[in-house]
């Protein structure tokens, strides 16, 4: 089942072209991965996702309902955009943990403030799924941790598990091994991988090659904030058919 | 030894007219400096420029020439002097002045408190479905508080002993009950030391700030 359709997303940064008619979609329990150049546009991408910015032309629907069309003022309302971020989770490159809670507090807040507004689950049982989170991670006995206590690795396991408690439709991932030492990334790598083969549906914005080659079902080449390439692993990271593609990854080679 | 007594009573009462001062302005001005730091920050132009003129002139001009405009000048442009007569009157235009003057140093304070938390920790809170005051409330708030304590209590130190500027309209806080013993107060005159000895009362009360403000910080040290 198709569920995210996302159709001619553009969008500018003053004059700037960042995003050009992007335009993609993604099955339920499918993981696409979004390599390039740093500057292509793959985080704006993203983040328009997250609605962190609003595209300035195109469509953003999930599962068959257009969350945000730029041509329709009234599917930009920021009460909607609120809740329609819900759909997405998002972890970051520098995790961005609230440094004050611990990493159970962490993973439960979100939840817990919705809870509040809208009645329903109790706390115990918010903090109890919480805990099995981290225990998914491997991070139970990290729980009561803050985060400055913490390793990267240990950080970004957390924000992995902070993004999943709010059950989005999908995962969005922006380099989330990029600010962590090389020793580190393998741990965080494994946990996305192991989600990927519980069908997490997720969008992974990644440096990794062969990370990206193995995990995801689908691969988009993005340069100069359009779509190059697009395909199965095999296709765009083994048989690139662009020149553009193939100057990208024979740099990575090299390395 | 009865005239020690006598200087200290005295002395007492005007440290008593000094915390008073000092209690209200905080009162005022922490929450006012939160209310001007939002308008040095507003997306609307008009409301920062005229902000940030305001806070400009405050902080560029003495504090005793406001406190001076402040107590004279209201009654020589109204038919009727708006501040009550005596101490009262006193104690009130100082309080206005104190406060103006102090919201505006806290609202570049609460500024830099407020723009160093970094973005990332909105957008994670907005990704996560937060509303704009459960982010500010349950994410940034403590954050911003925690960046704000060392240079609120260098501060809330010098307001400590900016209140005898208050001395310049004849407040009686306590270098004026000391600097009256040198003219003549509770029958004695000529006497110096009383006035040094208002010292002994502003490092006593700063000493007890300084400690406060240092547990504050051990108990927000449990995150970085």
């Amino acid at each position: 089942m198709e569920i995210l359709d996302v159709r001619h997303i553009e969008k500018h940064f003053d004059d700037t072209p960042v995003l050009t008619d992007i335009s993609f979609s993604l099955e339920e329990g499918q993981a696409l991965s979004i390599i390039g150049s740093s500057g292509s546009g793959k985080t704006t991408l993203l983040r328009c996702l997250n609605f962190l910015e609003r595209p300035d032309k195109g469509i953003i629907a999930v599962k068959g309902e257009t969350l945000f069309d730029a041509a329709d003022p009234k599917t930009q309302l920021e009460e909607e955009i609120r809740t329609k971020r819900l759909h997405f989770g998002l972890v970051f490159q520098n995790f961005n943990l609230f440094p004050q809670y611990t990493a159970l507090q962490n993973v439960t807040l979100a939840r817990e403030l919705l809870a509040k507004e809208q009645g329903g689950e109790s706390r115990e049982s918010i903090l109890a799924a919480g805990k099995d989170l981290l225990a998914q991670m491997g991070l139970s006995d990290r729980a009561d941790h803050y985060p400055h206590q913490l390793s990267g690795g240990q950080q970004q396991r957390v924000a992995i598990a902070r993004a999943l408690a709010l059950h989005p439709d999908i995962l969005c991932f922006d380099e989330p091994t990029s600010a962590l030492d090389p020793e580190l990334t393998g741990e965080v790598l494994r946990v996305i991988r192991e989600l990927a083969e519980h069908k997490t549906t997720m969008i992974i914005v990644t440096h990794e090659m062969a990370f990206a080659r193995d995990v995801a079902d689908q691969v988009i080449f993005m340069d100069g904030g359009v779509i190059v390439e697009q395909g199965n692993p095999k296709e765009v990271i083994d048989h690139p058919k662009e020149e553009r593609t193939k100057q990208f990854l024979a740099r990575y080679s090299e390395k | 030894m009865h005239i020690f007594l006598t200087v200290t009573g005295a002395l007492n009462e005007g440290f008593l007219q000094t915390l008073k001062l000092f209690v209200i302005t905080l009162i005022g001005a922490v929450p006012l400096g939160l209310v001007v730091s939002f308008g040095s920050m507003s997306r609307f132009t008009p409301l920062r420029w005229l902000t940030r003129t305001v806070v400009w002139i405050i902080r560029g001009t003495p504090l005793m020439l406001q406190l001076i405009i402040i107590y004279y000048i209201p009654g020589r442009l109204l038919p009727e002097n708006p501040w009550p007569s005596g101490e009262a009157g006193r104690f009130l235009a100082s309080a206005v002045a104190f406060i103006i003057n102090y919201a505006c140093y806290f609202s570049e304070i609460y500024r830099g408190g407020i723009q160093g938390v970094p973005a990332g920790q909105q957008e994670a809170g907005m990704v996560l479905g937060m509303t704009r005051r459960q982010i500010f409330f349950k994410v940034t708030l403590l954050q911003m508080v925690k960046r704000i304590v060392p240079p609120m209590s260098n501060e809330i130190i010098t307001l400590v002993k900016d209140t005898s500027i208050a001395r310049i309209i004849s407040y009686q806080e306590v270098i004026w009950a000391g600097y009256a013993f040198l003219k003549s107060s509770h029958g004695y005159a000529g006497l110096i030391w009383p006035l040094f000895f208002t010292g002994v009362y502003y490092l006593l009360f700063t000493g007890v700030l300084t400690l406060f403000f240092g547990w504050v910080e051990r108990k927000l040290d449990y995150f970085r």
